[in-house]
């Protein structure tokens, strides 16, 4: 086990450097450097040709492509992620900001979502065919079928417009003390957020479980006489689960990402609202930090689905020994 | 049965029927037989003809969309007689029979083990449900069954998953998991037929050892004529989910009285007899088990058709032991005659 682990990390890094390479790379071939962001269409016309070029030179843009990219990998490594070009305030306050809300809003989503969904799919599989099946399934394709924002619109003029039992969105109001204040505002982004997940988790486990139910073991299971659910769950759906485990585990980097759909919609100050906002105002740094620690966690999930995979099927650890 | 101790499970009648697609297929369609204690019954027959359904049926181990018709099956369990075709299939007293008094084990070990837990803990559950052992007792029953089973390294394979066993030794594996609990009736559903020839004779020796040991009843089944030549005491032709011929290993092997059992026996090669050896394979393939030929099953394959086999012939007793399927045995029966007394 602990070798395969280690050689998961030998691929974790080496990949992390060449997608941040990608990443770095992909924003210099973007039109335009980050000077013509930086002054205004006002001063463009009267600016001179010299005073640009002592721009370029005073934010180091003249040095050789791979020499910038060194200085940004040394110091991204170091934690100094520099600052945002729009205000001048520095990345990790803004991380430090908008990463608990993210957390906040797709923990709650994913803790649901697993259990709601794992559950229902394999209700589902095991009442194979009957009037619960049936509407498990419509209603679980519907979900996966119909796009985020759309439920999202209609939660927002039922429950916050039509009723108005909650808040249209937001995250955060001065006259918020307690907890207990913020939990209206996470219900309905956490709810629609929730929804979709539930929805593919449970379409996931339910083939999943229907595969393994017609395997051979789990007549041979039965033929020991043990009750039902132990063959059902015990030897089920554990066998049932590693495919459960990586959709889970693709759905990771949520947590950090956040749900760019969602967070528009309820207006989240989270970082999938901020990524917006940095691509749309060119925030170079900005995007360049938040792409990259996309990255990190994506590569992070799957090497926690790896581990999580081989935990649940030995043949998987061994796989190279 | 009743009066009759030696006998372990005495199957009466038995109809099994699969429904699908609004269409009934008559998989066992009157079945009878007995298992004596201590005896192997193989039963044969081309594929698709009832084998399988036969012991699923014993088990209760139907898929849904099947259910007994019609039958008996009768199980003796402490002297008391069991019906099991009236227990509730998947209900606690035929779960308390399961894998404690009848056992089973299946075709293909690669698929039959769970590939996510040790071997150890998939004989354990066995225990574990049907005896008082604690947790101590289980694991060195489960070691001792390995090593009874020749398994080397009983105590370092038990905690190993089946997929770091060979073929024969899952098997094997299979088999301890069986025994587990000393079945009376152990039911072996094609055991062999994944494993090549050489572990093929180690298991069969292994079955035997059990049978004399604990007087197990063995239903083995099986479309091999070698192996049932080797293993049976008792054995039943099926043909379409009827038996055609019944009878000792004696009566059917070396009388064999029904055209499709010497049909069978003469489409096997016999070592020895040269590259040039006349097979004769059955000629036609079975029929649809959807449409069904009226009457005799086997007629539209018989060489000896007449008008008299579109009725279905009924169970008819040669002797003691043999009883057979078909209108013209007596042709046949004869000839055997014949040639012993001349």
């Amino acid at each position: 086990m602990t070798t395969y682990i280690i050689q998961r990390l030998f691929i974790f890094f080496p990949m992390l450097l060449a997608i941040s390479f990608l990443v770095y790379g992909g924003l210099e071939l973007s039109p335009g450097d980050a000077v013509s962001h930086m002054i205004s269409p006002e001063l463009a016309l009267s600016i001179t040709a010299e005073q640009l070029e002592a721009m370029r030179e005073a934010y180091g843009l003249n040095k050789s492509f791979l020499t910038r990219y060194w200085i940004w990998l040394t110091s991204m490594v170091q934690g100094d992620m520099g600052y945002s070009m729009a205000g001048g305030v520095a990345i990790s306050e803004i991380m430090a900001k908008t990463v608990p809300a993210t957390l906040e809003l797709s923990l709650v989503a994913l803790f649901f979502s697993t259990i709601i969904g794992c559950s229902l799919g394999v209700l589902s599989a095991l009442k194979r065919g009957s009037a619960t099946d049936n509407s498990l399934t419509v209603a679980g394709m519907a979900g996966v079928s119909i796009p985020e924002f759309f439920f999202g619109l209609v939660a927002i003029l039922l429950f916050a417009i039509e009723l108005q039992w909650l808040p249209v969105g937001g995250r955060l109001l001065p006259s918020y003390e307690t907890v207990w204040d913020r939990i209206p505002n996470i219900v309905l982004p956490s709810l629609v957020l929730a929804l979709m997940m539930t929805a593919g988790a449970m379409r996931y486990a339910r083939s999943s479980m229907l595969d393994v139910l017609a395997r051979e073991f789990i007549t041979t299971a039965r033929s020991k006489g043990m009750p039902e659910w132990r063959v059902n769950l015990l030897h089920g759906f554990r066998v049932a689960l590693t495919p459960v485990v990586v959709l889970i585990g693709f759905r990771l980097p949520l947590l950090i990402g956040g749900s760019t759909i969602i967070e528009q919609v309820y207006q989240w100050p989270g970082i999938g609202n901020m990524f917006i906002r940095s691509v749309r105002g060119s925030d170079y740094p900005l995007v360049m930090t938040i792409s990259l620690m996309y990255v990190f966690v994506v590569l992070t999930a799957s090497l926690i689905i790896d581990v999580l995979t081989a935990l649940i099927d030995p043949r998987v650890r061994l796989g190279k020994e | 049965m009743d009066d009759k101790d030696n006998i372990a499970l005495s199957v009466r009648d038995l109809k099994t029927f699969f429904y699908t697609n609004n269409r009934c297929n008559k998989a066992v369609n009157g079945v009878s037989f007995d298992v004596e204690k201590g005896k192997t019954l193989c039963i044969v027959g081309e594929s698709g003809c009832g084998k399988s359904v036969t012991a699923a049926t014993i088990m209760q181990l139907l898929p849904t969309l099947s259910r007994i018709e019609e039958g008996e099956i009768k199980f003796r369990k402490d002297n008391k007689i069991i019906n099991i075709e009236k227990l509730e299939k998947n209900g606690k007293e035929m779960r308390e029979i399961r894998g404690s008094d009848i056992a089973m084990i299946f075709q293909d070990p690669m698929t039959a083990l769970n590939p996510v837990y040790t071997v150890g803990f998939q004989i354990s559950e066995n225990l574990k449900y049907h005896t008082n052992l604690n947790k101590k007792q289980i694991r060195e029953k489960c070691i001792s069954l390995l090593s009874d089973m020749g398994i080397p390294l009983p105590e370092k394979r038990v905690d190993e998953y089946p997929h770091s066993y060979s073929g024969g030794m899952r098997q094997r594996a299979m088999i301890a998991m069986a025994m587990a609990c000393n079945p009376k009736i152990l039911i072996a559903d094609e055991p062999t037929t994944a494993l090549d020839v050489t572990i093929q004779a180690q298991i069969f020796e292994l079955m035997e050892k059990l049978k004399k040991e604990n007087d197990t009843a063995i239903i083995l089944i099986t479309h091999d004529m070698g192996v049932v030549a080797e293993l049976a005491d008792n054995v039943a032709v099926m043909y379409m989910g009827n038996i055609v011929e019944a009878g000792t290993a004696d009566d059917v092997l070396r009388r064999p009285t029904h055209p499709y059992t010497k049909a069978l026996l003469e489409s096997v090669p016999v070592l020895g007899r040269g590259k040039n050896q006349d097979i004769n394979p059955i000629k036609g393939s079975t029929p649809d088990p959807y449409n069904r030929p009226v009457g005799c099953q086997f007629a539209p394959r018989c060489n000896w058709q007449t008008e008299s086999c579109d009725i279905m012939p009924e169970i008819t007793q040669i002797n003691d032991t043999h009883q057979i399927r078909c209108h013209k045995y007596e042709q046949f029966f004869e000839k055997y005659n014949e040639k012993r007394n001349s």
